[in-house]
């Protein structure tokens, strides 16, 4: 089972693939260092990129972004008290003040070290767990697969929290989308109204591209951030390896931060701010001292940053395997996999297991990578980037979502149709309707809608072909377990509250 | 007081409602056309939109009913509007006059109107992205970028 995992280490050390994953890493953290941009928005620029270049170049970079920009986020959350992200939240608690204190360098050197530890945790989760889960997938049939295309959209939707209507909203909206174009059996167009340019359907990259990137791009330009700029030579940075014995006492936060930061991932809906919250939470209720926490105790840094790395890694799990991503960012990865071909589930660990498994490698060395750009002179370059003005960062962002959205077929249309999702992003952003959903209902959608009509031409036409075995039965049990669990959670709390 | 004489049905989530509604029904009418297993998950969804959007709508107004106040959607929406409408102004640009033209003007035309206001800043950042950007998708990747359709006549 894991003999793929080494047939595929060669192809990874591969120069080009190597250098996507550092190059990957590298805009990461500058991508995470500048507060309102994420690695969702990043790899969504991205992928339109990546069109024309081998798939491990491109999973490459995205696995290097993914890594780089969850401790890129730590960079202005420690020296600034913002987020670069929103999984950087809990590493303000406790890494501003340090900064207050003149140990911002050694804040950052064990968000660094942290972050690298929960990456790594994280892709040795990946490589464990995918290849066994993927087994089990390739016994499902049409029906088995459009229940878990159901159960996908289900976890999404309700376990996301908010409102489930505003879930519920979001997804049909993107599966609404999906159905966009011919008819896969009978070739009919649907809903194209003449146009030519959508007789393919809408290419996922310009949903991805209009949702995740021009609505942070508007923020950015709505309410520019006015910093007082950040004196590296204030930072108190010294050599890694001076400061890594600092750290020695911080094994069980790691640890700790690695298992729930994994378990989080792997969670539909839940994301590295849940997972950094959590471990932080857990590491000081276990702490001797809890008392100094908040007032610049580095383990809070620790277990903050471990936690929302070891999410990376491991929210591919549920989606490389049955195509539901464990969090936003892994949808969009999800996105980028198809732009190259590569469907997500069962097939794709039988028909690309060179890919596969090397996209899983690369995960492992972007994490490591993280340690070696952790010395004074990275760390203090890159507390630098809080200088760069967003007004101007806002203007080439703008640049690049017109070039990746045009590159994909050549066409102005696509960059207006990507405009009119944006500006639907950017409604749906303001009034808190999830994202996520939109993106899983475009990936699952079609895949749901093919293989229903196949399952029920196989039943001729009788819908309880889709109850007839007990995958299903169990998916579809599942499915009702996800969207009543939480309502019967709450009303437990809250009658224990009462009581 | 003051909050309960706002208009109940200007509030974003309201009009967001109406709007999905309106779109939805929209949208329904070329389903009729379709054959049944075709129009089956369109359809769906669509039904499955309006539906949801109504509940959407009842609990808004009822949250008006009861005097709370919807969030601002912007703080500030002349930016907002601004910054769309410069994107959109890009694009169409970019449609009719080129590609380089409108990028060498939008990317310190954006940056200075949104508060960078260093002319050598702008200069520098401009001639390096476009610089960049011709290097390496033009020179490099041979990618064609529309040439503007007003030269074409």
């Amino acid at each position: 089972m894991y003999s793929d995992l080494i047939h595929a280490l060669p192809d990874v050390f591969a120069l080009t693939n190597f250098a996507a994953v550092i190059i990957g890493v590298i805009a990461g953290i500058v991508v995470g260092a500048m507060p309102g941009l994420s690695a969702t928005m990043a790899i969504s620029v991205l992928v339109p990129f990546t069109f024309g270049l081998e798939p491990l170049v491109a999973l490459g970079l995205m696995a290097g972004i993914y890594n780089g920009a969850m401790y890129g986020g730590a960079i202005p959350a420690v020296l600034l008290r913002i987020p670069g992200t929103p999984a950087a939240v809990a590493t303000t608690f406790d890494g501003y003040p340090m900064a207050q204190k003149g140990e911002g360098g050694f804040a950052l050197q064990v968000a660094v070290v942290s972050s690298a530890l929960g990456g790594i945790a994280s892709a040795f989760a990946l490589m464990l767990l995918a290849p066994p889960l993927s087994r089990v997938t390739l016994l499902f049939g049409p029906s088995e697969v459009f229940w878990v295309a159901v159960f996908g959209l289900a976890s999404i939707i309700f376990l996301l929290g908010g409102n489930p209507i505003k879930g519920l909203i979001s997804a049909c909206f993107g599966v609404f989308v999906s159905v966009v174009g011919s008819d896969p059996i009978y070739g009919n167009d649907r809903f194209t109204f003449g146009q030519l340019e959508m007789l393919d359907g809408i290419n996922i990259v310009i949903l991805l591209v209009g949702l995740y990137a021009l609505p942070p791009v508007i923020d950015l330009l709505e309410t520019p951030l006015k910093t007082d700029g950040v004196n590296s030579t204030k930072l108190g940075t010294e050599s890694l390896w001076k400061a890594l014995p600092k750290m020695k006492g911080f094994g069980m936060t790691w640890v700790r931060g690695s298992l729930i930061g994994i378990w989080i991932g792997i969670l539909p809906g839940a994301g590295g701010s849940m997972a950094a919250f959590m471990s932080y939470n857990e590491a000081r209720r276990t702490s001797k001292n809890p008392d100094a926490w908040g007032e610049g105790e580095p383990e809070g840094v620790a277990a903050a940053e471990t936690a929302n790395n070891a999410d990376t890694a491991s929210a591919l799990i549920p989606a490389l395997t049955l195509g539901i991503p464990g969090t936003a960012v892994a949808a969009v990865m999800l996105g980028g996999l198809l732009v190259h071909g590569l469907q997500p589930g069962p097939m794709l660990f039988r028909d690309n297991p060179d890919i596969v498994f090397g996209f899983m490698w690369q995960f492992l060395f972007g994490a490591i990578l993280l340690v070696l750009l952790g010395g004074s002179l990275a760390t203090n370059s890159f507390a630098r980037l809080l200088n760069l003005p967003r007004p101007l960062l806002g203007s080439v962002i703008i640049v690049l979502m017109l070039i990746g959205v045009y590159s994909i077929h050549g066409r102005m249309f696509d960059v207006y149709l990507m405009l009119g999702f944006g500006a639907v992003g950017w409604v749906m952003d303001k009034l808190k309707f999830p994202l996520p959903p939109v993106v899983l209902g475009l990936i699952l959608g079609g895949f749901a809608e093919e293989n229903l009509r196949l399952a029920l031409r196989i039943g001729r036409g009788d819908w309880m072909v889709l109850f007839q075995n007990t995958t299903s039965l169990v998916l579809v049990a599942l499915t009702i377990a996800v969207i009543v669990g939480p309502t019967l959670k709450k009303r437990y709390i809250d009658s224990r509250k009462a009581a | 007081m003051s909050e309960s004489r706002k208009p109940r049905l200007t509030r974003p989530e309201t009009l967001t409602a109406i709007g999905i509604i309106l779109v939805a029904a929209g949208f329904l009418i070329p389903t009729v056309d379709l054959r049944p297993i075709s129009a089956l998950l369109p359809a769906a969804m669509l039904i499955g939109l309006i539906v949801l959007s109504v509940f959407l709508l009842l609990a808004d107004q009822r949250k008006a009913k009861a005097g709370e106040d919807a969030a601002p959607m912007t703080k500030s929406p002349k930016r907002v509007l601004g910054a769309f409408g410069l994107i959109v102004a890009y694009a169409i640009a970019t449609d009719f006059l080129g590609f380089y033209p409108s990028t060498a003007v939008t990317i310190p035309l954006v940056a200075w109107i949104f508060g960078y206001r260093s002319p050598i800043g702008l200069l520098i950042a401009t001639v390096i992205v476009v610089g960049t950007i011709w290097a390496i998708f033009d020179f490099g990747m041979s990618q064609d970028f529309p040439a503007g359709r007003l030269w074409d006549r």
